[in-house]
């Protein structure tokens, strides 16, 4: 790429630094002028609408300008099911700096806002957050995240959908401290083996690590249904009717689809994001967070216990934008405010620039969130089926290196190398044990040395796709279920494996997952933001990193001894 | 329904806190869910569900810690645990823009009423018969 | 890089797309502004040379290639399962203007597919030619080996947003409720002289 060859004689001379800057990998970064008559703007539109509400018998007849008569789908939803009725007129009388002050001030506790928050119509929303900055918005977040100790979540995918290679993956992602694990598929037919892998590495990694599989929302649900998947989060909503149709689902399909999941004790969230509108080319108009907004509060609606948004699949576009990252962060603060959990983006490829990329980071990182990515790529980006993370199994140290640096909690730790061999290792082995078991097709020892030490898919041998298709296929006709998994590894000699998934089931009898912001924690007790509820209220209170967490924070791939400067603590 | 008072702080999280009030489709305790029990074929994918009486219970709590939506979004479910797998996604595949008339709605809701005194589940079909008339996202009804 | 062969594509509408008959047959459902408003996909890959590739594709299969326009949706599932529905085979391809493609069947629900290319900057000459190929050995009831997904996780940030646009523009031709329609493909080279 020696592009700086001896200028042409007629095109006019270029700034030597001009040339340094030109090569710097933000500018390979695409950004785009707002143009708010179609929606491309972020959080400043001079046609999104004033925020109103009136009541008439317990109904909400008139919201944000609009009639009941005139309103759409998602309007009639919100005002019906998302909003308090009896809190609505009360809360939309204070002014969106009185409830940005409320937000704020961590004199004012999360309940007391909540009390608020929940009278707030979308346009009462947007101008809330258009009252504030983002450090305002991370002191906000800090306060209305719904469960106290925050986490992270995982993908854990192969560009050849290598099962092998996402159980080692999701192994180490375990171990290194994600409790979430997310995959999805280039070929969507290879779903059940790859499912099946990510629950297996996910608890020979660390007990209780959670496995969700995004797929078509019907066939997502058939997995959760069979046990071979343990929550779901590709349950789309959207902010216009046109995009909502284009989802081929409604706020009500959406409302019985989170009803179903319940009903088989399954834990789940909702997901949208800024963007998605403008992207598919129907955004009526609308700011990008006026849109999330509404996408927000039709979750509430919905009685789903959370969602992840931050934009997520759509980061380019309010990325592209004047103040758009300021507005995904928005998206995360008002799902909080409005209590729900919330995974919070950070999950997809977003800029050529490091320096950008971090910046993109750290308004989730710092105050800290549910999940602080609702998909932090476990594999080398190119693996990554979701089209890439914000971050990367390469960016393992760095994350380590700001958790300590600021003493910030992101849920993850260092993790010794021979400790990374060892459960990469036992988790391919245990996958093949489950394979034998349900007669799918082999895997070899060559393939288990080579995911021990592999990087990504490029260091694996390929395996026979159209068997593995094959098998993908009878592993639904046969209706192979978590339990035949649990025996599976049982029979390959992994009892602690096959205990601990066994125990992940089991949390369906008792519903206990289906709360606010819960996960397990290893040693499989429910941790939600009913039993861990964040008591943030201003200095010296809430989560704050300690003991023996911070103790292994502190530790890193190479730190110099204090007692013997001549060693290093790996 | 439940005639327990649940304390959430108390009694939350209910695996480890209340195991006592907690029962299998098939009566089995939290305790019979053993791997011996495993291996010996004595559970079933039918033991790994949840029961309508315990999502009651679990609805209280959301109930009782402000989530009325998440409390509500329980009873709808605890009324669901009734339905086979084909026919929830049935009926959500029902609920999808432009794939059932009105009729065809109403009679889910019906159906949902009488065969699986699904008043709750009922109601929503109902609702959503009347906005995606409104809002012309039925089914054309000549098909 | 600069090509200088130029291809220019010419698609007449002959009325109503029908109903195929022929077992062997792929049908090509293209979006509504395609080789219309728009003549390029998003990385200035012209319509003409796309198209070509992937009637090849089929062809050197021995299969039939059908294109119709899917007037009434700029939704790739809805482009690709509109045309496979209208498929004899009830395999077709969908694709946008931008170069998103997809291979569907006409039984599987709209938001599954066979194959999906979501990546519209990846999508190069070589890669629509096995995207015609493969769509025709599905239409002959084989099970190929799919395409091999490129992904470059640093296209969103590089083209996202110019995408967005695109579409909206691409909405914007959009004619609710209009009927698909079939196509003449007319490929012809640029005259030079």
């Amino acid at each position: 790429m020696s592009a700086a060859n001896s200028p042409a004689q007629s095109a006019p001379r270029q700034s030597e630094r001009t040339r340094v800057l030109e090569n710097r990998p933000v500018n390979l970064d695409g950004f785009v002028e707002e143009w708010p008559e179609v929606g491309m703007v972020a959080m400043d539109s001079p046609y999104d609408p004033r925020p109103s509400v009136r009541v008439e018998n317990g109904v909400i007849v008139e919201m944000d300008g609009k009639q009941r008569a005139d309103f759409d789908f998602l309007d009639q939803f919100i005002a019906d099911h998302a909003i308090d009725v009896e809190a609505t007129e009360r809360a939309m009388a204070l002014s969106p700096v009185e409830i940005a002050h409320l937000l704020v001030d961590p004199k004012v506790s999360r309940g007391e806002v909540l009390a608020v928050s929940c009278g707030l119509t979308p346009a009462a929303l947007l101008e809330v957050v258009k009252t504030m900055n983002v450090v305002e918005m991370m002191m906000a977040l800090q306060k209305m995240r719904a469960r106290r100790t925050p986490a992270n979540q995982a993908h854990s995918t192969s560009a050849r959908d290598n099962p092998i290679q996402v159980a080692a993956d999701a192994a180490e992602a375990a171990l290194r401290g994600f409790r979430e694990l997310e995959t999805t598929l280039g070929v969507v037919r290879y779903a059940p083996l790859v499912a099946i892998a990510l629950q297996v590495g996910a608890q020979a990694g660390k007990p209780g690590a959670l496995t969700q599989c995004a797929l078509e929302e019907a066939t997502e649900l058939e997995l959760g249904m069979r046990g071979i998947t343990a929550y779901a989060e590709t349950i789309s909503v959207y902010g216009t009717e046109p995009v909502f149709c284009d989802g081929d689902d409604t706020p009500w399909s959406k409302t019985f689809l989170a009803s179903a999941y319940a009903s088989r004790g399954i834990k789940m969230r909702f997901t949208s994001g800024t963007g998605s509108e403008v992207q598919m080319g129907y955004a009526e108009g609308k700011s990008m967070l006026y849109l999330e907004i509404r996408c927000i509060l039709v979750t509430k609606g919905a009685g789903v216990q959370g969602l992840q948004n931050g934009s997520i699949s759509c980061i380019g576009v309010p990325g592209a934008v004047p103040a758009g990252i300021r507005a995904v962060l928005a998206e995360n603060l008002i799902a909080s405010t409005v209590d729900l959990e919330c995974a919070s983006g950070n999950d997809q490829s977003f800029s050529h620039s490091d320096m950008r990329r971090t910046a993109r980071l750290l308004p989730q990182l710092l105050p800290g969130t549910d999940f602080v990515c609702s998909g932090y790529s476990a594999v080398p980006n190119y693996d990554n089926m979701f089209a890439g993370s914000n971050l990367d199994s390469e960016d393992y140290d760095d994350w380590n290196v700001i958790q300590r640096d600021l003493q910030v909690d992101g849920g993850l730790r260092h993790v010794p190398e021979a400790e990374l061999l060892a459960v990469r290792n036992r988790a391919a082995r245990a996958l093949r044990g489950v394979f034998a078991y349900l007669d799918l097709p082999p895997i070899t020892e060559k393939e288990i040395e080579a995911v021990t030490y592999a990087h990504g898919s490029n260091d694996l041998p390929l395996r026979d796709v159209l068997e593995d298709l094959k098998a993908a296929q009878s592993v639904m006709d046969r209706g192979v279920t978590g339990l035949d998994i649990v025996k599976g590894l049982e029979a390959g000699g992994f009892p602690d494996i096959a205990e601990a998934l066994l125990g992940v089931l089991k949390q369906r009898i008792s519903g206990d997952l289906l709360h606010t912001s819960a996960i397990l924690t290893p040693e499989l007790t429910t941790l939600s933001a009913i039993n861990d509820a964040n008591d943030y209220a201003g200095p010296g209170s809430g989560y704050r990193p300690s003991g023996e967490r911070w103790e292994e924070m502190k530790r890193l791939r190479h730190v110099v001894s204090a007692r013997n400067p001549e060693q290093e603590l790996g | 329904m439940s005639s327990v008072e649940l304390d959430p702080r108390r009694d939350y999280p209910l695996a480890s806190n209340r195991p006592e009030l907690l029962r299998t489709p098939t009566g089995k305790r939290l305790d019979d869910i053993t791997m011996a029990a495993v291996l010996a074929g004595e559970i079933t994918a039918e033991d790994l569900r949840i029961t309508p009486e315990t999502l009651r219970l679990q609805a209280q709590i959301a109930d009782s810690v402000g989530r009325p939506q998440l409390g509500q979004n329980f009873r709808r479910a605890a009324e669901l645990t009734a339905l086979p797998d084909e026919k929830v996604l049935a009926i959500y595949n029902a609920l999808r823009p432009r794939a059932a008339t009105k009729q065809e709605l109403i009679d889910i809701a019906d159906d949902l009423e009488r065969g699986y005194a699904a008043t709750l589940c009922a109601r929503l079909v109902r609702e959503a018969a009347d906005v995606y008339e409104r809002r012309g996202v039925l089914a054309d009804s000549g098909r | 890089m600069a090509d200088t062969t130029t291809r220019v594509l010419t698609l007449l509408e002959k009325g109503p797309a029908e109903q195929g008959r022929r077992t062997d047959e792929v049908v090509i459902g293209v979006s509504p502004a395609f080789g219309d408003f728009f003549s390029r996909t998003i990385v200035d890959l012209p319509h003409a040379e796309v198209l070509r590739e992937l009637l090849a594709g089929v062809e050197e299969q021995g299969v039939h290639a059908r294109v119709v326009r899917v007037r009434g949706s700029s939704d790739l599932a809805v482009i690709a399962h509109t045309a496979a529905k209208l498929s004899g085979s009830g395999i077709a391809i969908g694709v946008l203007s931008r170069g998103t493609t997809m291979i569907h069947q006409k039984d599987l629900v709209r938001l599954s597919n066979l194959e999906l290319f979501p990546q519209a900057p990846l999508m190069d000459l070589e890669t629509f030619r096995k995207v015609g190929r493969n769509a025709a050995r599905y239409a002959k009831g084989e099970s190929p080996q799919p395409v091999p997904s490129r992904n470059d996780y640093m296209a969103r940030p590089r083209w996202q947003a110019k995408a967005a646009l695109l579409h909206i523009k691409e909405t914007e031709f959009v004619r609710a409720g209009a009927a698909p329609v079939e196509l003449e493909v007319l490929i012809r080279m640029a005259d030079a002289g």
